[in-house]
């Protein structure tokens, strides 16, 4: 993976190969995720954290919340995916992104990390693995905690690139 | 709840009419996820704050666990709050303490 970096008003990475399947795997999972029924995935932390609460103590105020919020939500999220999939090269090469696909970029990447981290019950003292993402022989669980360190690395290039260009702005 | 309303007029329309002279707020709660740049790059593209302001917010919610990043009315909030899920951000709207 080569990191974004700002060019002009774009936002330009390079991905390899392995590196796009490993995104197009992880974003048909998580539009899985989005269109389960929440009546049939109740209970699962990845859904409840990617849909929170919007008030912590207050039920009936979190389920007006819920009613008012979570479809649209719900669309949103379903919306930056399909931005982020036309712009995912099909056999790895160059990602390019204009403002508004960059920031698709930013909410995706950051719900499959919510995603990926809920599920490895990451903490703030969770180290990376020394492995290579793409690489064999790792157990299952170090695969799947360095494509979360992966995606760290992808999503922070990202928000580096849009502050910084946030800074010449003004 | 002690308060200056006659007991007669405690209906539930006077109490959400009361309930307005108190603002709402919107709170950031601290998670292991998300990059403390991706929480600063939010505060500042969804409320206007400047780098410097956004940056002390988020070390609040680093630090103390949480942060209020506006307030106003209950509406409002809903809707500030809605907006930070859609960015992942962990948050919540309660009326002010």
């Amino acid at each position: 993976m080569k990191p974004f970096r700002r060019k002009g008003d774009q936002f330009v990475a390079r991905l390899v190969d392995a590196e796009a399947d490993i995104v197009n795997l992880l974003l048909d999972q998580l539009e899985q995720l989005l269109v389960a029924d929440a009546a049939d995935s109740g209970g699962d932390p990845v859904l409840a954290r990617l849909l929170p609460s919007g008030h912590a103590s207050d039920p009936q105020l979190a389920a007006e919340y819920r009613d008012l919020t979570e479809a649209g939500l719900r669309s949103g999220k379903a919306d930056d995916l399909a931005m982020v999939r036309a712009t995912v090269p099909r056999e790895g090469g160059e990602v390019r992104l204009d403002a508004e696909q960059a920031r698709a970029w930013l909410r995706t990447t950051n719900d499959l990390r919510l995603a990926m981290g809920t599920r490895l019950g990451i903490t703030a003292e969770t180290e990376p693995p020394d492995i290579d993402p793409s690489g064999e022989g790792a157990d299952d669980e170090n695969s799947q905690l360095a494509v979360y360190y992966w995606l760290t690395a992808v999503q922070g290039s990202l928000i580096d690139a849009l502050a910084a260009g946030r800074g010449d702005r003004r | 709840m002690a308060g200056p309303l006659a007991p007669e007029r405690v209906s539930e329309t006077t109490t959400e009419e009361f309930a307005l002279d108190r603002p709402w707020v919107t709170v950031v709660w601290d998670d292991p996820v998300n990059l403390m740049t991706y929480v600063t790059f939010v505060l500042q593209e969804l409320f206007g704050y400047d780098e410097a302001t956004a940056t002390e917010l988020m070390l609040q919610v680093h630090n103390e666990g949480k942060a209020i990043v506006s307030s106003g009315p209950r509406e409002r909030m809903e809707h500030d709050t809605s907006r930070l899920h859609a960015y992942g951000l962990w948050a919540t709207y309660q009326r002010d303490a």
